[in-house]
């Protein structure tokens, strides 16, 4: 398998507090992946660094053998990368299909008018908003929120779509529908690295995994193994569980 | 579409109407009418950048003393309107150089440098005339009556608003929607948000260049004091801020009573004019600081839901 995704030596200080220290990992192409950790490892601090959000202190992103650490975010979103924020970030002023437009008027290979609107609720099927494109973003709950944001973020066909903890929040009956959502946006050729907190869904979506903890990766692997390593256990319930 | 039609046509009529209205009105009828055109143009251009980016500029008189100043020294050498298109060029050129250096700086910090700006650019022309051409003071003489610089300004407010119009059913609309909503939104999506504020800023400098190009004549005498007066700058805010800076139409409204009103007070008290200015801005601000038109939308809004409610 190629890798789609290659971070090195990947380190950010915020003064004299390092977030994250010295870490290195990769994702394949066409891939599952999980970052996992517990709360505070420094997880989101990584998604940040790879869209752009931050630029890190020392290390390096590739982004299918180019690198992409220090490109500003929206030229990073230009060479593929997508993402949705762990605190779900809408564009209030705008519609739900406006929100999505946005996105698609703004990729690599804009879209706009008639052929934009056409595609965003499309986009918005898909995600579950069939129909809904004319309501105001504000007036959404926060779980068709979060599908929204989905749906702005695959309008641009990332090669790589970064998911913060975007199943958290949703009830059973909605976890599944999501799993589902997900495995079909592999199946269509996405490369996915997601933070998440439900093991049921890590376990069902992902092959492999990261671990981090106060900053550092503790382990790498299959998913299976990764959640039965010792070490792994410890970090998230203490000492006294491994 | 058709409602579209119908507003260009009536756009289109009431200027027609006001191209008209020189000719019956006085010398000074048409010298209200100009300078109050004049704030419009500026209000609006000024809005065209400081509505959606939300960064309030106290540049404009840099600007407008840019294009009047080019006049003065030029006005011998061109023809006019190769003039025009030379100080609408410094304008550009000027606007490009401040705004990639200073569009990062946030918040209350551009605020201080437009404004530091102005004064800047007023100390470099005065300290030039001073010492290498060695008279402060310049005199235009061009042929061109009062209603003439009306028409063009007429004219500049015209295309300013339709510049207004265009943007906002454009990309570069949308993209200014995004970046007042959220800017990492924005920078995720794909937009460059430097270049977009950039432009805005280019295109909004280069119009209120133009205005005071277009104004200069009118004075016969300039010198840095007058054209670079930063009360220039601070009425163009009020203005915009008081129509309410993110509508189309909201500079303009705020523009025009504005105008009547300084004109009444500087003729009636001019030796309070400055502390009725001051006292009038912080009352914009804290009571309407979305502008009226925003209000009376919101008003309007109000009054149908408690309609439906019933």
């Amino acid at each position: 398998m190629t890798q789609l995704l290659e971070i090195t030596g990947l380190k950010k200080q915020f003064g004299g507090l390092t977030a994250v220290n010295d870490v290195s990992f990769s994702v394949g192409e066409g891939e599952i992946a999980a970052l996992l950790g517990p709360n505070g490892s420094g997880k989101t601090t990584v998604l940040n660094m790879i869209s752009g959000a931050l630029s890190p202190t020392a290390g390096t992103i590739a982004l299918a053998g180019e690198r992409i650490s220090h490109l500003a975010p929206h030229r990073i979103a230009h060479k593929g990368v997508s993402r949705t924020f762990q605190l779900v970030k809408i564009l209030p002023s705008l519609t739900v299909a406006e929100n999505v437009v946005a996105a698609l008027a703004f990729r690599r290979d804009p879209l706009w008018g008639s052929r934009a609107t056409e595609r965003a609720h499309e986009l918005l099927a898909e995600v579950g908003l069939a129909g809904r494109g004319g309501e105001h973003a504000d007036d959404l709950t926060y779980i068709d929120q979060k599908r929204m944001e989905l749906a702005r973020a695959l309008a641009a066909e990332p090669r790589l779509l970064l998911l913060d903890e975007w199943l958290s929040g949703l009830n059973p009956t909605e976890l599944r529908v999501g799993i589902d959502l997900i495995v079909s946006l592999r199946d269509r050729g996405m490369t996915i690295l997601l933070v998440e907190h439900i093991m049921e869904a890590v376990r069902a979506l992902c092959s492999r995994a990261v671990v981090m903890n106060v900053g550092n990766k503790i382990a790498e692997g299959p998913t299976a193994e990764v959640l039965a390593d010792p070490v792994v256990i410890s970090a998230y319930l203490g000492e006294g569980h491994a | 579409m058709t409602r579209t039609i119908i507003g260009f046509v009536l756009v289109g009529l009431a200027l027609l109407a006001l191209a008209f209205m020189p000719t019956q009105l006085g010398a000074y009828g048409v010298g209200l009418l100009l300078g109050m055109t004049g704030y419009v143009t500026l209000a609006s251009a000024w809005a065209l950048f400081s509505g959606p980016t939300r960064y309030i500029s106290l540049a404009t008189v840099a600007f407008f003393g840019i294009g009047a100043y080019t006049v003065a020294v030029l006005s011998e050498a061109m023809p006019y309107p190769l003039v025009l298109v030379t100080a609408g060029l410094i304008g550009l050129g000027v606007a490009l150089v401040v705004g990639l250096a200073t569009l990062r700086l946030a918040g209350v910090y551009f605020v201080i440098f437009s404004f530091g700006l102005a004064e800047l650019v007023r100390q470099l022309v005065t300290w030039y005339e001073v010492n290498v051409t060695g008279t402060l003071g310049r005199y235009i003489f061009l042929p061109i009556s009062a209603t003439e610089i009306y028409w063009q300004l007429l004219g500049l407010a015209a295309i300013t608003l339709l510049i207004g119009w265009w943007i906002s059913r454009s990309r570069i609309g949308l993209a200014l929607k995004v970046i007042g909503d959220d800017e990492t939104v924005a920078a995720h999506t794909g937009i460059d948000i430097s270049r977009v504020k950039l432009a805005l800023f280019a295109i909004s400098a280069t119009i209120i260049t133009l205005v005071g190009a277009i104004q200069a004549p009118r004075w016969t005498y300039i010198e840095p004091a007058i054209v670079f007066n930063p009360t220039v700058s601070f009425l163009t805010v009020i203005m915009a801020l008081l129509g309410g800076a993110n509508r189309l139409w909201g500079p303009m409204l705020g523009a025009i009573p504005l105008f009547l009103l300084f004109e009444w007070l500087s003729a009636n008290f001019p030796n309070h004019y400055s502390i009725i200015l001051g006292l009038m801005f912080i009352a914009i601000v804290f009571i309407v600081p979305r502008g009226v038109v925003a209000l009376a939308e919101d008003l309007f809004k109000r009054a149908r839901r408690k309609e439906a409610a019933q």
